[in-house]
């Protein structure tokens, strides 16, 4: 599969008062095409530092990351914005869904960035939230929606630029065991249908049975070498 | 939906303190309005009591007199005033010119004399265009140009232990050196508002004042009031070309330019009015600020979010400045309401002003609609909240996304 993203070597410490804490120390990744990856590991372990580089939504202390074979650890942060608004889509542990926006405005946001048409973004966000089951609560705030729904509506915003690679940091933690196991039935069909890559991290058993490669983590490093299932 | 809408709605999230807020920009920007229209009248006022106190709109004299170094009455005096006064008259914005003749000298009631400050005046066109008759307390305005006749300050009146109807006696030094001497009648005193110069203030006519300086056909200079609204400024030129075109070699001054005592109060008024627009400016600005701030801590996660999303840093602080220039406007227009409310409502309650500064008597309070201060008033709300945004915005923009999305 072709490779997308490729970090060698990511380090991220972290200041706690005057202790520097190891978060990653010196992490080899690979993300290809389509693929469904989990990373797994312990409180601790690295995880959500992971992502977060794998994001650029942090930068690393040490290493390279390749995005299509461009480092992009060093680019400024507009291009780091426009990059996650274009190739990226993310879906948070707390769901994160703006809370004075509609359902179908939150899946609108990202591609009012990109500057899509009012019309086009329109007909894009109903068509998503008709994807994630929710077309009758388009015009619905998140407040009024349930964790399952939110998270599905977060799942629809991550899908609305037609990203390369979706990041999730633990998606079923705030969820119920059958909202979790619906949750990852849709992200796994997304992920076939679309050819999305999905990166997720996550303790939870339930994730780690649909990973097709799962990483895990342990202080920091790699602690088991890549399997694909 | 865009920045804007999403900007309109964290406004409204919020409503209480949105409230709050606007409530303080309605407070500042119709302080600022209303203190505006108080000062823009009490200008007014300062401005008409200059000039129908004696001013006029314009005063044309020899160049050498605005010097100020005349040693003795009508030693730069206008000869042929009547000419001038003439020429001025064809202006059609010109209401009216008045001859006046400045001296001093002594006043004498045969047991005391007392130095006064003498205007020599032709009665009919000042009591029509100036204020000065209507300060008498007693007696009568003087009838015509060549009346026997004086009118005096109250203090120049008891410092004489004299009263309408007695006869006095004015001396001077004639231009020539010559002291002279001749008699007068009281006909009335006036109460004038400046106490120095209500102690040494003498009117008198035109006739007795020439035979007092023996300089029959000459005036200190001519004072021009204009047809109202009168624009000083621009009616100068205009009426020194004429008068140079006719032969007549003269300077002019702008009441503005003669009235030292406006300018410095004016002065004064500015720097009170500019002094408590500042203050109320900080108070806007600490009050907004504190708001933008506590709404920035609480959206920190869903800054993380935004940011997250691919919003650059410069959106964010265009978002939160936006918020601050929605409440300045939605402030801004309430603030016009209650300032225009309320000062409809002090324009009918009736009261009456004490006097400004070297003016008789007060004037009814009527807050002008200065659009100035209205003007400015929406212009200093709009800048403090954009000030008051700045910072917690570019606080915001400038967090670790990582560090805004763990936000608890």
């Amino acid at each position: 599969m072709e490779t997308i993203l490729d970090g060698r070597g990511l380090a991220r410490t972290y200041w706690l008062g005057a202790t520097p804490v190891k978060a990653l120390a010196g992490v080899d990744i690979t993300i290809r095409r389509g693929e469904f990856l989990v990373l797994q590991g312990p409180s601790g372990s690295g995880k959500t530092t992971l992502i977060n580089l794998l994001g650029l939504l942090d930068r690393p202390d040490g290493g390279t990351l390749d995005l299509d074979g461009v480092p992009v650890a060093t680019l400024d942060e507009n291009a780091r914005a426009d990059l996650r608004r274009d190739r990226f889509g993310f879906v948070f542990q707390s769901f994160n869904l703006v809370a004075v926006l509609t359902a179908s405005e939150n899946v609108e946001y990202p591609m009012m960035l990109k500057g899509v048409s009012r019309d086009t973004r329109r007909l894009r966000a109903a068509e998503l939230l008709s994807r994630v089951g929710l077309s009758e609560k388009a015009e619905v705030r998140p407040d009024l929606l349930s964790g399952g729904q939110r998270q599905r509506v977060a799942i629809a915003r991550a899908l609305a630029n037609e990203p390369e690679v979706i990041l999730a940091d633990e998606p079923t933690a705030n969820l119920d065991t059958q909202t979790a196991y619906d949750v990852l039935d849709l992200m796994s069909l997304i992920n076939e249908e679309r050819r999305v890559a999905f990166v997720l991290s996550s303790h939870d058993p339930r994730v780690v049975l649909r990973a097709q490669r799962v990483l895990t983590l342990r202080d920091g490093r790699i602690a088991e070498s890549p399997s694909l299932r | 939906m865009s920045l804007m809408a999403l900007a309109l709605r964290n406004v409204a999230r919020n409503r209480r303190r949105s409230v709050l807020t606007g409530g303080v920009v309605v407070f500042g920007f119709a302080a600022i309005a209303l203190s505006g229209g108080f000062m823009s009248q009490s200008f007014d006022g300062l401005r008409d009591g200059t000039i129908r106190n004696g001013t006029g709109h314009l005063q044309f004299a020899d160049p050498a007199f605005f010097s100020g170094s005349e040693d003795a009455a009508l030693e730069h005096g206008l000869s042929g005033s009547d000419r001038a006064a003439a020429n001025l008259k064809k202006d059609s914005e010109v209401d009216e010119v008045l001859p006046r003749i400045d001296f001093v000298g002594l006043v004498t009631n045969g047991s005391r004399s007392v130095p006064f400050l003498g205007t020599g005046l032709d009665p009919a066109p000042e009591a029509r265009t100036m204020d000065t008759a209507r300060l008498l307390v007693s007696g009568r305005w003087l009838l015509d140009a060549n009346e026997r006749g004086v009118v005096l300050g109250s203090g120049l009146a008891r410092a004489l232990n004299v009263k309408a109807g007695d006869t006095i006696t004015l001396l001077a030094t004639t231009p020539e050196g010559v002291l002279n001497a001749v008699d007068a009648t009281v006909t009335g005193l006036a109460d004038i508002p400046i106490k120095e110069l209500d102690e040494r203030y003498l009117a008198t006519t035109l006739g007795l004042a020439s035979d007092l300086l023996v300089s029959s056909g000459r005036v200190s200079k001519l004072v021009v009031v204009l047809r109202e609204p009168a624009d000083a400024a621009a009616a100068l030129p205009r009426l020194l070309a004429s008068l140079n075109r006719g032969g007549i070699e003269v300077a002019g001054k702008t009441w503005e330019e003669l009235a030292v005592f406006y300018r410095q109060v004016r002065m004064l008024y500015i720097g009170i009015f500019g002094f408590m627009g500042l203050v109320l400016v900080v108070v806007v600005l600490l009050a907004a600020a504190n708001t933008m701030m506590m709404a920035a801590t609480e959206r920190t996660r869903e800054i993380g979010t935004l940011r997250a999303l691919g919003t650059r840093p410069s959106a964010i602080r265009r978002m939160f400045i936006a918020e601050g220039l929605i409440l300045a406007v939605l402030g801004c227009l309430g603030g016009a309401l209650v300032s225009l409310a309320i000062r409809a409502a002090l324009n009918h309650a009736g009261l009456t002003l004490p006097p400004p500064p070297g003016v008789s008597h007060g004037e009814p309070l009527h807050v002008n609609l200065y659009v100035t201060a209205y003007a400015a008033g929406a212009l200093a709300m709009s800048a403090t909240l954009v000030v008051a945004s700045w910072f917690p915005a570019r606080r915001a923009s400038r967090m670790p996304i990582v560090d805004a999305l763990a936000h608890v």
